[in-house]
């Protein structure tokens, strides 16, 4: 298998650059950092692992930080190798630049998988630690596992998104414009930009047999950062795929299907037709 | 069967024609050199060939398949050494075999591609610290993975110290005489004339000779270069010989003037020396050199070659042309 290879060769090549490893240390150290300031003062506290992740770490952290590696680790995926030469030696092989597109996609969300799972395994420990002395009145390692899983596919969809815009790319430096523009767009202004989507568009939207809001709540958590938050948050709830909820998490569920294989496909798309 | 096959093949640029109505064809088992200085479209074919630019119109067929729609068949049955890529700095140069291997779905021995190419013991290495030579092995052995039926090298030669040189050319044979194909290309005639079969020469993008390297030879003619130690020649003595009718070039290394012209022109030329009151030591004729060969189709003095002729830039490696001439001699006595 011709993306397996690829996938594994760019896995191996990934987890060994140091911007990738200087990136999960400081998310793993913000997280510990955070876990310990949080804790309540004496043994009767009420703080909850539940808590520390859908009120402190998942929007200060996970919401940023994991969309930022994901850009970091995805952006240069295929711009990169194809300024410096390499992927002349990768196509002469028997790839095809489909393979080569999916391949990266696979390889580096494994990569960054594996960096989430490292970065949350210092916390764990830290958290581990106080419910052992006591500080922490129980430490829910279900939760937090699960809750780690919904990080990763946030970092894993925008490696998705990032190593579309990085195929479409003729250059280095209009993938790194490309992948600042992704960041921005969904983790900084989205809410801005759909608001005045949605402004500009009511007049289109009012003979539809939905209301304003309606629309206004699907391009909300058809933002991943937003879909992945309200996944999390209904897994910590125990209220995941079941309850009011339900119409929104699919939504946000599909549009993060969307949001991982709708970008590569753009970016093969003009990269299949490039001269390289 | 044909090996590769390029039917007026033409591949324009935003701002450039690199390749103008090209016809192409390597057959079966050859060893075909292909030619041409920096920037004559040597490289954009070879890209062509191998899918990684589209032809503007033309067809591209390789061992049969069509180089766009089949591509990944091909270059299962094919091994690549590119011109100016770059290899997987963080990776070892056995994870580079390792990972040709698997993509090619051989079983091959990466550690007995890596001892062909000289590379076993720099095999654990990051290849990210590996020099321009080193590159170039690696780059072979992973062209080598799987006994491919055609061998496609671009500037094999590039960044190899002479002894690299002289292995790549036994690797080159040796495929050679497995039965694979061997298409390469490089800007120096004396790397390619001891192992091809057949030479094709490329320039501004059309294909102006294609012959064995003996054939090329008679084409061009009866030319002969002549290499006279003077003691003191002037530019005025130079142009004066340069003047002479039958002489086309005449370059000064030193002590030593060598001057390409017809046979019978080699007395006036000497007479001419001496009325310019240049003493002549001592003069040998030699056949004309492969440089000069290569000089005279890419610079437009061949026949049936309409070009003005371009200004020369082969001073600087005249000094070694006899010692050239001989290796090359001796390289086909061998070959023969």
């Amino acid at each position: 298998m011709s993306l397996v290879a690829i996938a594994e060769k760019d896995f191996q090549d990934t987890v060994r650059s140091r911007g990738m490893l200087i990136l999960v240390a400081l998310f793993s150290l913000l997280v510990a950092v955070f876990a310990a300031v949080l804790r309540p003062g004496g043994p009767s506290g009420e703080f909850a692992t539940e808590f520390l992740l859908s009120f402190a770490v998942g929007p200060f952290l996970v919401t940023t930080l994991v969309p930022l590696v994901g850009v970091v680790v995805g952006y240069n995926a295929v711009s990169g190798e194809r300024e410096s030469g390499s992927l002349k030696l990768l196509l002469s092989l028997p790839h095809s630049r489909a393979d080569v597109v999916f391949g990266k996609v696979v390889g580096r969300g494994a990569a960054l998988s594996l960096a989430v799972f490292t970065g949350f395994l210092l916390p764990a420990v830290v958290l581990i630690a106080l419910s052992q002395l006591g500080q922490l009145s129980t430490f829910n390692a279900g939760a937090y596992l699960g809750y780690t899983v919904f990080a990763a596919v946030l970092g894993v969809v925008f490696v998705a998104i990032a190593v579309g815009c990085s195929a479409a790319a003729t250059t280095q430096r209009q993938a790194l414009i490309g992948g600042v523009s992704i960041y921005v767009l969904f983790v900084l202004l989205w809410g801005a930009v759909t608001g005045q989507f949605l402004d500009a568009a009511s007049g289109l939207v009012d003979p539809l047999p939905v209301s304003q809001q309606q629309v206004g709540v699907f391009l909300q958590v058809s933002n991943p950062t937003t879909g992945v938050e309200l996944l999390s948050n209904a897994f910590l709830g125990e209220q995941l795929f079941s309850g009011e909820g339900l119409n929104q998490q699919i939504s946000a569920v599909s549009m993060l299907v969307f949001w991982t294989i709708a970008p590569p496909l753009a970016g093969l798309w003009k990269f299949d037709g490039d001269d390289l | 069967m044909t090996a590769i096959e390029l039917r007026g093949v033409t591949k324009e640029f935003a701002d450039v024609t690199a390749v103008r109505d090209l016809d192409l064809t390597v057959e079966d088992g050859e060893v075909y050199g292909f030619l041409g200085p920096n920037g004559a479209g040597k490289s954009t074919t070879i890209d062509m060939v191998l899918d990684l630019v589209r032809p503007t119109e033309g067809t591209v067929r390789v061992l049969g398949q069509d180089a766009t729609a089949d591509g990944v068949a091909i270059r299962r049955r094919t091994g690549v050494l590119p011109d100016g890529f770059s290899v997987y700095d963080r990776l070892s140069g056995r994870k580079h075999v390792e990972f040709a291997v698997r993509s090619k779905e051989t079983d091959d021995d990466p550690d007995a591609l890596l001892e062909r190419v000289g590379l076993l013991g720099d095999a654990d290495r990051k290849a990210g610290g590996y020099s321009k030579g080193m590159r170039q092995r690696l780059a072979l052995a992973m062209a080598l993975v799987g006994e491919p039926d055609l061998l496609i090298l671009d500037e094999p030669s590039s960044g190899l110290d002479p002894a690299g040189a002289k292995e790549m050319r036994e690797i080159v044979q040796s495929e050679a005489d497995r039965g694979a194909t061997v298409f390469f290309s490089s800007h120096i005639l004396e790397q390619v004339d001891a192992v091809c079969d057949r030479v094709g020469i490329l320039r501004d993008g059309e294909l102006v000779a294609e012959d064995s390297v003996e054939g090329l030879r008679e084409a061009v003619g009866s030319e002969e270069t002549l290499e006279i130690a003077v003691g003191d020649a002037d530019a005025a003595a130079t142009d004066a010989v340069r003047d002479l009718d039958g002489v086309t070039r005449v370059d000064r290394d030193g002590n030593t003037l060598v001057v390409s012209c017809a046979d019978d022109a080699k007395t006036r030329v000497i007479a001419a020396l001496e009325d310019a009151g240049v003493v002549v030591r001592d003069f040998h004729t030699r056949e004309a050199s492969l440089e000069d060969l290569f000089l005279a189709y890419t610079e437009g003095d061949a026949p049936g070659v309409d070009g003005s002729g371009g200004s020369s830039d082969a001073d600087d490696t005249d000094a070694d042309d006899t010692d050239d001439t001989d290796a090359a001699t001796d390289a086909e006595e061998v070959a023969r």
